[in-house]
C-alpha cells in the first residue's frame, strides 16, 4: 500500500472552559490514501470540526501528530489542501470568479492560465454564467459551489469539507455533494467529508464515526 | 500586486459597487481636514505674502536707517550701490503733516521720494490709480485713495500742508506759511492700513517742510531677484559710513507684525490638524468594526494560507489608501475653495454682515492666497501617515485572531 496522503496518530485535544476540561479528541487515528474519499459522522459537539481543523493544520493537537504527504510542512497548506465550510465564507466584496482566484492570489501570482482555470472550475460547478455575480446575488447552493471551486483552485491533493451541506436544503445539498465528489474523482483528489447525511456518507469510499473522542468504523453502539 | 493590497483595494472599492459609501465617508473626514489645513495656511500665507509684497514694493527690501537723519545721502548711496546684490538705492524722508482741504484737516503720514531715483527702487507708479507720478513736482502731492475720499479731494484740488516745523517757528514768533500744493495723483496699494492716510511728495518738499536741508531719513534699497535680503543687508552694514547707520531688512523693519503672522499660522495649523486626527480616529473605529464584522473571512484567509502579518498589512493598506483618497480629495476641495475664494467670501459676507461692513474690517481688497509647496508636502505626508497609523490598531487586532477561533465565530 502506498504512503497515506494524510495521517493522524493518537491525536488528542482538550478544551478548557472555565474550570471544566473537556477532552474532545482522545486519541484519533486516521490515514487517508491518495484519491480516497472518507466521510466522518458524529453528533453535534462530538469534535468533528475540531478534528478537521487539526487535520488542516489550523490548530495544534495537545498530543499526537498530523502528517501531510509523508512529511510536508505547514507552508504548503494552501497548495496541499482545499477547504469547504458549512457557511461558505465567500468574500462579499469579490464576485464569484474573484473569490475562486483569491485562493491562488494568496499562493502566488495570477496569470491568464489561472484565470482560465478558475473559469473552467466555475463552469464545472455550473456557474459559468454567474462568474461576475457577487455572493449576495447568489443562492446558498450557488455560493457553496463557488466555495467548492475555490477549494479546488490550487489543485490540492486533499479537500477537507466540514458539513458543506449544513446550510442547504436537501436537494441543493445533494447536488453540491454530487459535484464535490465528481470533481474530486475527476482530479484524483482525496476528500474528507464531515456530514450528518447518511446518504452523502454512503457515497464515499469509507465511512467513519467520531464518538467519545475516537474514530470508529461503526455507528455508535445503541445504548442499552 | 500582493493579495493583501488587492483585498484592501477591493474592500474599499468593492467590485460592482458604483459608489463606495464607506470609503467615501471615511475619506471625507480626512478630506475636510486636509482642505481646511491647505486653505487656511494658504490664506494666512497669502496675507503674509501680500504684506511682504506691499512692504517691499513701497519700501524696498532693505532700508538704511539712522538714529537721527542721514546726512550726505549721496555718499551713502554710492557705497550701498557698490554692494553686490544691490540693484538701486533711493533716499526718502518720512513724517506726519497736517493737510487741509476746504477747512477740513487731516493728519496723514507723508513720504518724500527722490523723483530721479525712486522708480528704480519703489513701484509707486504701479499703485497710482489716477493721475501720474510724472506730474509730481515740488508743488504737488499724491494722496492715498481713502484720504482723498475722506477729504473729498480729487485731481487738481489745492490742499494746504502744515509741517511740525510750523509750530517750532510759531514759538519763535516767526511767520511760516503753509504750503499750498496741488493733487496730481491718487494711489491705492490695496491694504486698508497702508492706504488709510498717506501723502507722497517729492523729497525736496519734504526736506523743506521738515527743515532737513540735504539730509534724509531713510535710504531704500532694491536688491536683485533671488538675492538673500539678510546677506545683502549684512554686506551693506559693512560699508555704511555713519556709526549710527544700519541696514535692516523689510522683515526686521516689520518684525512684530511678521512674528504675529507666523505665530497665527502655526496656531491655526496646530488646531486644524486635530481635524485630521479626529478623522483618522473615525477611520480607526470603522476599520475595527470591519475586523469584527469580517472575523470569519479573516479566518478563511488564514485557512487559505494567508499569514497574520499579511492580514495586518491588509488593514494598514486600507488606512493608507483612505489617507491617500482623503488627502487627494482634500487637495481638490482646497484648490476649488482657493480658486473661488472671492466668490465664496462675497456670498458668505452677503449672507451675514453685508459686504460693505465686511470690507471695512477686511484688510485687503481681495482675499490673498499663497500656497507654498512646503505646506502642501507637510499636510499631504502628515495626513497620509496619520491615516496609516489609524490602520495599525485594527491591523494588530486582525493579526491576533486565531484562525480556528475566527472560523468558529458567529
Ligand atoms: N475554543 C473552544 N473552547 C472551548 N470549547 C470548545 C472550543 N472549540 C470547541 N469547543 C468544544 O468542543 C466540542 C467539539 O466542538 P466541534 O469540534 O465544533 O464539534 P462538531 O463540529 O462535531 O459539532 C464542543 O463541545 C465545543 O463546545
Ligand atoms: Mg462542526
Amino acid at each position: 500500500m502506498s504512503e497515506p496522503i494524510l495521517s493522524a496518530r493518537a491525536v488528542r485535544k482538550t478544551y478548557q472552559s472555565g474550570d471544566r476540561r473537556i477532552e474532545v479528541l482522545s486519541g484519533v487515528d486516521l490515514a487517508v490514501e491518495r484519491s480516497e474519499t472518507v466521510s466522518i459522522r458524529g453528533e453535534s459537539g462530538s469534535g468533528k470540526s475540531t478534528l478537521l481543523n487539526l487535520l488542516a493544520g489550523l490548530d495544534k493537537p495537545d498530543a499526537g501528530e498530523v502528517i501531510w504527504g509523508g512529511g510536508l510542512g505547514l507552508d504548503v497548506r494552501s497548495t496541499f489542501l482545499g477547504m469547504v465550510f458549512q457557511s461558505f465564507y465567500l468574500i462579499p466584496e469579490l464576485n464569484a470568479l474573484q473569490n475562486v482566484l483569491v485562493a491562488r492570489r494568496i499562493v502566488g501570482g495570477i496569470g491568464s492560465a489561472e484565470r482560465a482555470r478558475a473559469k473552467d472550475l466555475l463552469a464545472r460547478v455550473g456557474l459559468a454564467e454567474r462568474s461576475h455575480h457577487l455572493p449576495s446575488q447568489l443562492s446558498g447552493g450557488e455560493r457553496q459551489r463557488v466555495a467548492v471551486a475555490r477549494a479546488l483552485m490550487n489543485q490540492p491533493q486533499l479537500v477537507l469539507a466540514d458539513e458543506p451541506t449544513g446550510n442547504l436544503d436537501e436537494r441543493t445539498g445533494d447536488s453540491v455533494i454530487e459535484l464535490l465528489l465528481g470533481l474530486c474523482a475527476d482530479t484524483g483528489t482525496a476528500l474528507v467529508l464531515v456530514t450528518h447525511n447518511a446518504a452523502h456518507a454512503a457515497k464515499t469510499s469509507r465511512q467513519l464515526f467520531l464518538h467519545n473522542g475516537v474514530l470508529q468504523s461503526a455507528p455508535k453502539p445503541i445504548q442499552p | 500586486m500582493p493579495w493583501y493590497f488587492y483585498l484592501a483595494l477591493k474592500q474599499l472599492f468593492p467590485t460592482g459597487r458604483k459608489f463606495p459609501f464607506f470609503t467615501f465617508m471615511s475619506g471625507l473626514g480626512i478630506a475636510v481636514g486636509v482642505a481646511l489645513l491647505v486653505v487656511s495656511t494658504s490664506i494666512m500665507g497669502g496675507f503674509g505674502y501680500e504684506i511682504r509684497r506691499m512692504i517691499v514694493d513701497t519700501q524696498g527690501e532693505i532700508q538704511v536707517v539712522a538714529q537721527g537723519a542721514i546726512s550726505r545721502p549721496d555718499e551713502v548711496i554710492a557705497r550701498v550701490e557698490k554692494v553686490p546684490g544691490v540693484v538701486a538705492a533711493t533716499p526718502s524722508a518720512q513724517g506726519v503733516v497736517m493737510l487741509e482741504y476746504r477747512n477740513k484737516p487731516s493728519f496723514p503720514a507723508i513720504q518724500g521720494v527722490d523723483l530721479a531715483t525712486v522708480s528704480k527702487v519703489i513701484q509707486l507708479e504701479k499703485y497710482v490709480r489716477l493721475g501720474s507720478l510724472d506730474d509730481l513736482d515740488d508743488d504737488s502731492v499724491i494722496l492715498s485713495a481713502s484720504l482723498a475720499r475722506s477729504l473729498g479731494a480729487s485731481l487738481g484740488s489745492q490742499v494746504e500742508l502744515y509741517s511740525p516745523l510750523l509750530i517750532e517757528k510759531l514759538k519763535n514768533d516767526e511767520v511760516f506759511l503753509p504750503r499750498t500744493v496741488k493733487v496730481v495723483g491718487i494711489f491705492e496699494i490695496g491694504h486698508q492700513q497702508l492706504d488709510q492716510s498717506v501723502v507722497i511728495s517729492t523729497l525736496r518738499l519734504m526736506q523743506d517742510l521738515y527743515g532737513l536741508g540735504a539730509d534724509v531719513h531713510h535710504i531704500n534699497v532694491r536688491i536683485k531677484d533671488g538675492a538673500n535680503e539678510f546677506e545683502v543687508a549684512d554686506a551693506i552694514n559693512r560699508v555704511l559710513p555713519g556709526r549710527d547707520q544700519r541696514a535692516i531688512t523689510w522683515f526686521e523693519a516689520n518684525a512684530d507684525f511678521q512674528s504675529v503672522l507666523r505665530f497665527e499660522k502655526y496656531m491655526v495649523f496646530f488646531l486644524l490638524s486635530f481635524i485630521v486626527v479626529v478623522a483618522a480616529l473615525s477611520i480607526m473605529s470603522s476599520l475595527l468594526i470591519s475586523v469584527v464584522r469580517k472575523t470569519r473571512e479573516i479566518g478563511l484567509l488564514r485557512a487559505l494560507g494567508g499569514s497574520g502579518r499579511q492580514i495586518a498589512a491588509c488593514y494598514c493598506v486600507q488606512g493608507f489608501l483612505l489617507g491617500i483618497v482623503g488627502t487627494l480629495g482634500g487637495l481638490i476641495i482646497s484648490w476649488l475653495v482657493i480658486y473661488y475664494r472671492d466668490q465664496i467670501v462675497r456670498v458668505v459676507a452677503g449672507l451675514t454682515v453685508g459686504q460693505r461692513v465686511f470690507l471695512e474690517f477686511y484688510q485687503f481688497a481681495h482675499l490673498p492666497s499663497h500656497t507654498t509647496s512646503f505646506d502642501i508636502v507637510v499636510i499631504t505626508v502628515g495626513s497620509i501617515i496619520i491615516s496609516t497609523l489609524a490602520g495599525l490598531l485594527p491591523a494588530w487586532r486582525a493579526a491576533r485572531l486565531e484562525p480556528v477561533e475566527a472560523l468558529r465565530s458567529e
